[in-house]
């Protein structure tokens, strides 16, 4: 309860750092390294009919080994935001976690919703904490940020990062990850010379395209692990809308992926 | 002054006295479970409020006590749900073990100053019988409105205690479990409207009670929130909207 005297007392990183619950910012030190880049999968998202599309594959990988094939990278916020990780899973899901509780904390303590850009900016804070160890190879997270506000103009809303924190809003479509330039790839062509554009089509057309596109960067990604036809692990899809938040289930995706993927 | 046992005494009395004027005119507030959940209710300024995820605060009192409070409220909670999980944030540990004995010390410490401010805390469990009331007075004490047949499931706050005995005796005699939103509302507002007598009126009957309604909500807001048993989020914590409480203002 003791605080200086004006403060919004809004932000939760500070309050965990003031209790010695969060670290401090990882210092910067230059070690002339080469960065190892660890981002090893492959995430994506796009603006489709109904809002935006995320996906992500589910195998977790360390060096040359998979530790982990039922991984999920895809990951609810709050009522209408969805982060999408790639990079070290630790320092992935606790900024995730921070992050949840800190749009939480916002509401709770000024009654009302932390702003889109807000939101958008807290993300790319933590990033910007977490930069020393991404330089020293061992934390890199380069997420994507997804949300829907009905009200906006638009109301869907795409953003992507790099390691330092930056911060871009999509028009249509985002990748990151290992696997991501063939994503890139796909997304653009159909977006561009596809039947309709992304954001026309609906959320079958969606999935069926999010299916062949993580199929395609697992085809050349070994870390990327697409989708498992052998023990029937299926990306992890969820959708962001008017309505809310969905996770796609997984019978709907493998009906999908077994009339038009397979 | 306060080196005597006696003058100390007298000194918590005079406080006593002090704080219970400067409450001696806010609107009451309720707490009544139903259904499928748990509505707060009041009218008048916002002084209903999201805690944590099943948590919830409805208080009156001075607005800067209230806030010192709350915030402390929502950082202990939010603290823990993050360190720990969300199961582990309970609202019998956030009371007991933390709120009441720093209200109990600010209110004996009487060169500082007290909390001007009663609380009450809700919190919804899987089941009613989970659920938890409760009533924090400035000094710390904690009421859980308990009979023979264990915890009821309302709580009340108002001005001065003979009201809030009078709001929770009503409530006593009127409540039925499983109950709908809309007839929780109005057992809410007559509950509201009687924690609004003058400290020597006698508890009227329900015709004028009805009657009442009208004159005493005057051109107050109501606002009214529910906790939510079978949300499928997280946060069950919800603040009703202008149309759910239509039909209650037409009446």
């Amino acid at each position: 309860m003791d605080k200086p005297a004006l403060d919004f007392g809004a932000d939760f990183p500070s309050l965990l750092r003031r209790q010695g619950l969060l670290g401090p910012p990882a210092p910067i030190v230059n070690t002339r390294t080469e960065i190892v880049p660890t981002e090893s999968t492959t995430i994506l998202a796009f603006k489709f009919a109904d809002g935006v599309l995320v996906a992500g594959d589910r195998r977790a990988t360390s060096g040359n080994t998979v530790v982990y094939d039922r991984a999920d990278k895809v990951l609810e916020i709050d009522r209408r935001s969805i982060m999408a990780i790639a990079g070290v899973p630790a320092t992935a899901w606790e900024m995730a976690r921070v992050l949840e509780h800190s749009f939480q904390f916002f509401r709770r303590t000024q009654l009302q919703e932390m702003s889109v850009d807000g939101k958008v900016r807290a993300l790319s804070k933590l990033l910007r904490d977490n930069f020393g160890f991404a330089l020293q190879g061992i934390g890199v997270v380069v997420p994507i940020f997804a949300t829907f506000e009905a009200s906006a103009s638009p109301s869907a809303r795409l953003y992507f990062y790099d390691a330092m924190g930056a911060q871009f809003e999509a028009t249509d479509f985002a990748a990151t990850g290992s696997g991501s330039p063939a994503v890139r790839g796909i997304l653009y062509y159909e977006n561009t010379w596809g039947e309709k554009p992304l954001q026309k089509i609906s959320e079958d057309e969606a999935v069926v395209v999010a299916l062949r596109a993580l199929d395609t960067a697992a085809e050349a990604d070994t870390a990327t692990g697409g989708i498992d036809r052998h023990a029937k692990i299926f990306p992890v899809m969820k959708v962001v809308g008017a309505g809310g938040i969905r996770t796609l289930p997984e019978e709907k995706i493998a009906e999908l992926f077994h009339k038009r993927v397979e | 002054m306060i080196e005597e046992p006696y003058r100390w005494v007298e000194a918590i009395a005079t406080r006593r006295d002090y704080i219970e004027m400067q409450l001696a005119t806010g609107s009451p507030v309720v707490a009544v479970g139903y259904a499928e959940g748990i509505l707060l209710f009041t009218v008048g300024q916002q002084k209903l409020f999201e805690i944590y995820d099943r948590i919830a605060l409805g208080a009156i009192g001075h607005p800067g006590d209230i806030e010192r409070l709350r915030m402390a409220a929502i950082e202990l909670a939010s603290t823990e749900g993050f360190t720990r999980s969300a199961a582990d944030v309970s609202l019998r540990r956030l009371a007991y073990y933390s709120l009441s004995p720093v209200m109990k010390n600010a209110f004996e410490q009487i060169y500082g100053a007290p909390f001007l401010a009663r609380l009450l805390f809700v919190e919804i469990g899987a089941a009613p019988a989970d659920d938890l009331f409760l009533e924090v007075e400035y000094d710390g004490a904690i009421n859980l409105r308990s009979t023979n047949e264990g915890n009821r499931p309302f709580a009340v706050l108002a001005a001065t205690k003979k009201s809030a005995e009078q709001m929770a005796e009503f409530l006593r005699k009127q409540f039925r479990s499983g109950k709908n939103l809309a007839e929780t509302l109005d057992l809410a507002l007559d509950s509201w409207v009687i924690g609004q007598l003058k400290a020597d009126d006698a508890v009227p009957g329900e015709d004028e009670i009805r009657r009442q309604r009208r004159e005493r909500l005057g051109n107050g807001t109501i606002s009214a929130a529910v906790l939510e048993r079978n949300a499928n989020t997280a946060v069950r914590y919800r603040a009703l909207e202008a149309n759910e409480l239509a039909p209650l203002i037409a009446k």
